[in-house]
C-alpha cells in the first residue's frame, strides 16, 4: 500500500494513562498499529481527560507519543450546557424532538473550533482523516471539512442518538466506515443505509497474553469464586442490573460468589452485598488479566457495545462470558467464539451462572474456545489486514 | 471499486463457532430449564421483582416475562408492617434492650403504622392498575392482529390465481 501515506486520527479523548474509553481505546491502538507500519500518524484530540466534565486540563499543543504525532487542541468554552442537557435528555427519553432541537444539540456537544480550522488550513496534507465515535459535535463538525477523505469509526450503538436526523446527513456524507463488528454495520445499513461498497469490518487486534488465575486471588486473599466487571460503571454499561442479579443469586441460591469489578464510577450496593464485592479501581494490565484469568466468569451487562474489548481480553484469559441477550455485538461475539452464553433476564442469569459453576470442564471448554477465537480473528496481522485492505480500496476508488 | 470491495464483502471475514462448544444449544437449553421453573413456580420471588428493576427496559418484548414479573410484583407490593419478634443478641443487658426496642417500636409504629398501610393500599392499587391495563391491552393487540391476519387473507390472491 503505497497512496495512503499520512493518517490523521480524530478523537475527541485520546488514551493515555487514566484516559480510557472503548472508543478511545481503538482510535488509539489502530494509529499506533498505522505508524509502526512505517505511515505518518498525526492524532488531533482536545485537552479534556474527564468524559463527564470536559474541562481543557491538558496544555494544548503538539506532544511526540511514540511514533505519533499528538496534537491536542481546546474544547469550546461556549458551550451552552443547560441547553445541550435539556435536549439531550429529550433524546435520551425518545421525546419529540425537532432538526431544530438536534441542531442546538449538535452545537452545544463536545466541540472544538481550534481543532476544526486545523483541519481546514492543514487537511490537504493528510491521504485520509479516520475519526470518531459519531456522537460527539466534534465528530460531526470535523467530517465535514474533508468528507471525501473522512472514514468514519463510528463505535454505533442502537442508542436514541443513531436516530437523529443529523446523524443521517453525517453518515451519508463520509467516504467510508471502519465497522468493528458486522452487528455494527448491519445497525449502520437499517439506520442510514450505508453501502457495503462504503464499508469494511475492521476491528482491533489484542495482544496474547498468559495470566496465572491464581495470582489476583492470593494477592486479595480471595478464596471464594467471583464474577468479574471491568470497565466504567454506570447505568449504560448495565452495572446496577449485575449487582442486583449478584444480590438476589446470592440471597436465593446461596452460593459464595463474590463481585470483583476493576475500572472507575460510583455505584450503589444493597448491604448484604456490599461485604461481598472487592472493587479495586484502576489497575495494571497484568493485575486486570490476572483477575480475568482467576474469575468463574466475565460478565458484560452492558447492550451498548460496538466490540466489547474487555470480553475479548477475558477470552485472553480462558475466561468464559455472560453477557445481555439484548447487547446484539456481545452475543454475537459468544455465539461465534463459543466463549460466552447470554441471558434475558434474572432467571436465565441464575440458571446459566448455576451450569458454569456446577461444569468446570464446559467452563474450560469456553475459556479454551474464546480464547482461540481472539487469536484467530483479533490478532493484529488479521486486523492490521482487513484494515489495509479498506484503507487502500476506499481510498483509491475516490 | 465496487466489484473489488463486494468480492471482500463476500469472502468470509471471520469464521464462525468453536468446534466443541455449541453455546446456541446451550443457551436453549438454559431457557428451557429456566421454561420449566417458572412453570414450577421457582421464580416466584420478590427478591427478583426487585432484582429486574434495572432489565424491565429490555423486557419489553418478553410477553410471558412480563406476565411473570407482575405476579412478583403483586408479592412485592405489600409491605411487610406487622408486628416481629423483638430479640437481643448482647447478653448481660438483653432484658432490659428488648424491653426498650419494644417500647422504641410501639411509638414508631404509633406514628407509622396508617401511612406504611396507606402506602401498601396505594401499592396494591398501583398493581391492579397495571395488570389491568396490561390485560386490557393484550387482549386488544391479539384482536387487532387477528383483526389483521384476516383481512390479510381476504386481501391476498389465492393459491390458483
Amino acid at each position: 500500500m503505497t497512496s495512503v501515506r499520512h493518517i490523521a486520527v480524530v478523537c475527541p479523548r485520546f488514551a493515555d494513562g487514566a484516559t480510557v474509553g472503548g472508543a478511545e481505546t481503538l482510535l488509539r491502538r489502530l494509529a499506533d498499529r498505522i505508524a509502526a507500519s512505517g505511515r505518518q500518524v498525526t492524532f488531533l484530540t482536545t485537552c479534556a481527560q474527564n468524559h463527564h466534565t470536559w474541562e481543557n486540563n491538558l496544555p494544548p499543543g503538539q506532544k511526540k507519543v511514540g511514533a505519533l504525532d499528538v496534537i491536542y487542541f481546546p474544547v469550546d468554552e461556549n458551550r451552552d450546557i443547560s441547553t445541550f442537557l435539556r435536549v439531550q435528555e429529550s433524546i435520551s427519553n425518545r421525546g419529540a424532538v425537532t432538526r431544530e432541537d438536534e441542531e442546538i444539540w449538535i452545537k452545544n456537544s463536545v466541540n472544538s473550533q481550534a481543532l476544526c480550522d486545523h483541519l481546514k488550513t492543514q487537511g490537504n496534507a493528510y491521504d485520509c482523516i479516520i475519526m470518531g465515535p459519531y456522537l460527539f459535535g466534534l465528530v460531526f463538525h470535523a467530517a465535514q471539512i474533508f468528507p471525501d477523505r473522512t472514514f468514519l469509526a463510528p463505535c454505533l450503538h442502537d442508542e436514541p442518538f443513531a436516530w437523529l436526523s443529523i446523524m443521517k446527513d453525517l453518515f451519508g456524507s463520509v467516504r467510508g466506515f471502519l465497522f468493528n463488528t458486522e452487528p455494527e454495520r448491519e445497525l449502520a445499513r437499517r439506520l442510514f443505509g450505508t453501502p457495503d461498497e462504503r464499508s469494511a469490518v475492521v476491528g482491533m487486534g489484542l495482544d496474547v497474553f498468559d495470566a496465572h488465575p491464581e495470582s489476583f486471588g492470593h494477592k486479595h486473599g480471595m478464596t471464594a469464586p467471583y464474577l468479574l466487571y471491568s470497565g466504567r460503571r454506570e447505568p449504560l454499561k448495565g452495572t446496577p442490573l449485575l449487582l442486583d442479579y449478584m444480590d438476589a443469586f446470592r440471597a436465593r441460591t446461596g452460593r459464595d460468589v463474590n463481585v470483583v469489578l476493576t475500572g472507575s464510577g460510583a455505584y450503589d450496593v444493597s448491604p448484604e452485598l456490599a461485604p461481598h464485592v472487592l472493587d479495586v479501581g484502576f489497575v495494571s494490565e497484568q493485575e486486570k488479566h490476572e483477575a480475568m484469568a482467576g474469575a468463574l466468569a466475565f460478565i458484560h451487562p452492558s447492550v451498548n457495545e460496538s466490540l466489547g474489548i474487555v470480553l475479548l481480553e477475558s477470552w485472553l484469559a480462558r475466561t468464559p462470558a455472560l453477557v445481555h441477550a439484548r447487547g446484539e455485538v456481545l452475543r454475537w461475539q459468544c455465539a461465534r467464539s463459543g466463549g460466552g452464553v447470554w441471558f434475558r433476564h434474572y432467571p436465565d442469569f441464575e440458571t446459566a451462572l448455576l451450569r458454569l459453576m456446577d461444569d468446570p470442564p464446559l467452563r474450560a471448554r469456553m475459556g479454551e474456545a474464546g480464547r482461540a477465537y481472539v487469536e484467530r480473528e483479533y490478532a493484529w496481522s488479521a486486523v492490521e489486514a482487513r484494515l489495509w485492505a479498506a484503507l487502500e480500496i476506499l481510498h483509491q476508488d475516490r | 471499486m465496487t466489484s473489488r470491495m463486494k468480492q471482500e464483502s463476500d469472502s468470509p471475514l471471520f469464521t464462525v463457532h468453536a468446534p466443541d462448544v455449541d453455546v446456541d444449544a446451550l443457551v436453549r437449553e438454559i431457557q428451557a430449564t429456566v421454561d420449566r421453573k417458572m412453570a414450577d413456580g421457582v421464580y416466584a420471588d420478590a427478591r427478583i421483582a426487585r432484582a429486574e428493576r434495572a432489565n424491565l427496559i429490555h423486557l419489553q418484548d418478553e410477553d410471558q416475562f412480563l406476565e411473570f414479573y407482575l405476579r412478583c410484583l403483586r408479592d412485592v407490593a405489600s409491605v411487610d408492617i406487622s408486628d416481629f419478634e423483638i430479640r437481643e443478641r448482647r447478653r448481660g443487658l438483653a432484658p432490659l434492650l428488648v424491653r426498650l426496642k419494644k417500647l422504641i417500636w410501639s411509638l414508631l409504629k404509633f406514628y407509622t403504622y396508617r401511612l406504611w398501610s396507606q402506602q401498601n393500599q396505594v401499592n396494591g392499587l398501583i398493581v391492579t392498575a397495571v395488570e389491568t391495563m396490561d390485560k386490557k391491552y393484550t387482549e386488544r393487540i391479539r384482536a387487532l392482529e387477528a383483526r389483521v391476519r384476516e383481512l390479510e387473507a381476504q386481501n391476498s390472491p389465492s393459491d390458483d390465481a
